[in-house]
């Protein structure tokens, strides 16, 4: 794109904020807006637009706000697509029909709070710690009330869905890249928020006795 | 035999609902759904295959990283069909595969350790600790490794996807 326009770019992407230079330096926070994939795969084409020389400075500045302004899938069909999901992973780790059951009742309240939590800007940690206190609460009821053969995978996998798979995945693909920096930050802040999974799932199965002895 | 081919079927249905329910999270477009599905089913459908006897049966960590170079493979192909960079076709297919019983076992075993009363069986869930928490680590490597591979290899092809 750069090149396009004729100047010297360098970009330098930090856990925080990301630095531009080119004849000045320009530093800007990163906002936390999420992981978008249609964001990415539209300003992605943009890109590429633009470096093929298809759209005018002014044209692309357009289209850009354009992009940024597309709303997202509606959150209702995102909370049964994630559910669903969950259920179905319940089931590839052979947990049977009670398991599968909880496990969509858990992940529907789970993933309902960690929206509603995020719509109202709380902070994400916590959001986590919250929704997966709630998902683990609910999925054990398979424990307490001996629902099925497989209680612990129904525990187990109540929370998968809160692991930041893309954070994982993107710091070993910086690394690859030998961008080290910005590898070890996602890997951190993955790990972080893992452990804040922990911290909600361990709370839960305090709460509601559950030993698990072998 | 026939047993084995309904087990394979209802597997990468289940990684298909999966990928696609999970890539819903991150916002994906919808014309990525289908890809991702395919692309999901055909790597867990590889690492079942295996993990079955007549294969070995071959080691989760090293089934899970072929089957991830497969997902890689396929997501850098079929991400120029529908206009995405590859990376929106495979982080959902790897989500089934994300080890999380290894994860949630070795999560009970550190409680155990917390809670133990004799030197065996702290040492028993430290042994169970360890080899969960290592299998859960090699797997999330090598599947990651697995699908960036090709990334990287067909950087030209992957780059230029949204062209």
């Amino acid at each position: 794109m750069a090149r396009r326009f004729g100047c010297q770019v360098g970009i330098t992407v930090m856990p925080t904020y990301v630095e531009i230079m080119s004849d000045g330096v320009t530093a800007r926070r990163i906002h936390n807006c999420g992981i978008n994939f249609d964001l990415n795969a539209r300003l992605s084409r943009l890109s590429w637009e633009v470096a093929d020389r298809r759209y005018s400075l002014e044209q692309a500045k357009a289209e850009f706000q354009k992009i940024i302004n597309i709303p997202r899938t509606n959150p209702i069909q995102v909370l049964f697509q994630a559910s669903i999901a969950n259920a179905a992973f319940c089931r590839l780790f052979q947990g049977d029909a009670a398991a599968v059951a909880v496990v969509f009742i858990a992940t529907l309240a789970g993933f309902r709070i960690r929206q509603i939590m995020l719509d109202r800007r709380i902070d994400f940690r916590l959001t986590v710690i919250c929704a997966a206190f709630v998902a683990a609460t609910i999925s054990s009821a398979c424990y307490l009330f001996g629902w099925g053969n497989t209680p612990e995978i129904a525990l187990g996998t109540s929370v998968l869905y809160l692991i930041p798979g893309v954070p994982y995945i993107n710091a070993v693909s910086d690394m690859m890249d030998k961008h080290y920096l910005s590898a070890y930050s996602r890997f951190m802040d993955a790990l972080i928020i893992t452990a804040c999974i922990t911290i909600g799932l361990v709370a839960a199965m305090f709460l509601m006795g559950i030993k698990i002895l072998s | 035999m026939e047993e084995f081919l309904i087990n394979i079927v209802q597997d990468g249905l289940l990684a298909a609902v999966a990928a696609i329910g999970f890539s819903s999270i991150s916002n994906a477009p919808k014309r990525a759904y289908l890809t991702c599905g395919v692309i999901a089913a055909v790597g867990h459908v590889v690492r079942y295959i295996l993990m079955r006897p007549f294969c070995g049966p071959m080691n989760i960590i090293v089934a899970s990283f072929i089957a991830s170079l497969a997902i890689g493979v396929l997501a850098v192909i079929l991400s120029r069909r529908i206009k995405c960079p590859a990376e929106v076709c495979f982080f959902p297919a790897l989500l089934p595969m994300i080890p999380g019983m290894y994860a949630y076992r070795a999560l009970e075993a550190l409680l155990m350790c917390l809670v133990h009363t004799s030197e065996p069986t702290f040492n028993h869930y430290l042994y169970l600790l360890s080899y969960n928490g290592l299998t859960c680590i090699f797997i999330i490597i090598g599947m990651v490794l697995g699908a960036t591979i090709p990334v990287f290899a067909l950087k030209r092809m992957a780059f230029q996807a949204t062209r």
